[in-house]
């Protein structure tokens, strides 16, 4: 049963439009596997949208004739759809896209199937592909998990948006599963373990920052991992 | 918001009851967008441009500072109302709703190439236009039917298992596993049949 969801403001900046790729993805995969979300988001879109469109600040948005400008501007439109016509059909097929990881096949969720995807880096039981979305310091990936498999005790300087593929994995405030929407901040601390081994999408904005013992020494591939 | 509303109310008074309705007419928007997608209806899709060019260009101006690339918004979305009017679905919500989300999804594909030089386009996969609702069976896995099957399954032969697995867990098609098992087409359909035979009689005799 998905547990973590994200937060309203997250949800109402995603209507708008105002997150950035990797976050908005976050968000749909989560929505679609989460019917209460979904709801919320169609609501939140319903709202904006009437309030977009209902707005009348003068006659002129009524006004029958159109400006120059305007007229111009839907005579062309039309003008290009009569050769749009013929050879161009817009469908909303989504072509299916598969991830290997360990010789396990992974289908990956529609909203990822346009994306570029790198090839695979190998840490011992991790395993991760970067989401090549080009947003600057945010940086987006696919990690594995092999069963036993675990990320060292870490913080965060900025954010981590965990979104669970496939299996599950825990840390000390409890048990994830597939579709649960994970944000963290420099506030939390964990240690991620997955015992059956899991898929995660994840989004984070800095390295992450070990703080135990030994893998302390890891600090410098932190960008590596995630 | 609520500042937005009053006004909003207070314009309705003051304005021409005819055409200054507060409330959407969205019947006649419905038609006109229906008009479009069936008819290519051209008077349909004027109205619809009428109705919404001036509101997109307006909202497109707070997001773009550049006069022609609010335009191009405005165009572009219009454009998009003209080609993928046939993905709109009345059932699943308003006309507003829909065209809201073609502007969005514009707007967004346009401000990412302008920040990350990426052409993309990936909004109408993150906000699709035609959206298909969540499916009972891929929220709520039964677990414990899982592990039965599971049980199962695992008796069978090795090739047996490859083909269940990767058909039904890894949901791969039976193209795609002959490639990746480096086996005819045939075989995979055969093994299937087989498997699922062997299963149903598992599973039947478990449940008796």
């Amino acid at each position: 049963m998905i547990n973590h969801h994200p937060k309203f403001e997250l949800i109402q900046a995603y209507v708008n439009g105002d997150l950035p790729a990797s976050v908005s993805a976050a968000i749909k995969i989560h929505a679609d596997m989460c019917p209460e979300c979904q709801e919320k988001i169609l609501q939140l879109t319903e709202q904006v949208a009437e309030i977009s469109f209902e707005k009348v600040e003068s006659d002129e948005d009524m006004s029958i004739e159109l400006s120059e400008q305007d007229a111009d501007m839907l005579s062309q439109i039309l003008a290009d759809a009569e050769f749009l016509q013929t050879d161009d059909v817009v469908t909303a097929e989504v072509a299916e896209r598969f991830v290997m990881f360990k010789g396990k096949n992974y289908k990956l969720p529609n909203v990822l199937a346009n994306m570029e995807i790198g090839g695979v880096t190998n840490i011992g039981k991790l395993a991760r592909s970067r989401v090549l979305l080009d947003e600057g310091e945010i940086r987006t990936s696919l990690l594995h998990i092999e069963p036993e498999g675990s990320v060292p005790q870490h913080t965060h300087k900025g954010f981590e948006i965990t979104l669970l593929l496939d299996g599950e994995f825990s840390d000390k405030s409890g048990t994830y599963v597939k579709g649960d929407f994970i944000m963290l901040d420099g506030q939390h601390e964990h240690q991620p373990v997955s015992d059956n081994g899991c898929l995660c999408f994840t989004v984070v904005n800095d390295a992450l920052h070990f703080t135990q013992g030994i893998n302390k020494l890891l600090n410098p591939i932190g960008s590596l991992i995630y | 918001m609520a500042d937005v509303q009053t006004e909003l109310r207070n314009k309705t008074v003051s304005d021409k009851p005819s055409l200054m309705n507060k409330e959407l007419d969205h019947l006649q928007l419905c038609q006109w967008l229906t008009a479009v997608a069936t008819d290519r209806d051209k008077q349909a899709f004027t109205r619809l441009f009428q109705f919404f060019a001036p509101k997109i260009l307006r909202i497109a101006k707070g997001k773009f500072p550049n006069e022609a690339q609010a335009n191009e918004v405005v165009q572009e979305t219009m454009t998009n109302v003209w080609r993928k009017a046939h993905l709109f679905d009345q059932n699943k919500g308003a006309v507003t709703t829909w065209i809201y989300t073609v502007m969005r999804n514009v707007t967004f594909d346009m401000l990412r190439k302008v920040k990350s030089n990426k052409e993309d386009n990936l909004s109408d996969d993150i906000w699709p236009l035609a959206e298909s609702l969540v499916t009972e069976d891929e929220v709520f896995v039964d677990h414990i039917e899982n592990k039965k099957i599971c049980d199962v399954i695992a008796v069978l032969p090795e090739n047996q298992q490859q083909v269940i697995k990767g058909f039904y867990f890894n949901e791969m098609s039976q193209e795609q596993l002959a490639a990746h098992l480096n086996v005819p087409l045939g075989t995979i359909k055969s093994r299937l049949r087989l498997a699922l035979a062997k299963l149903k009689k598992q599973l039947g005799e478990s449940y008796d």
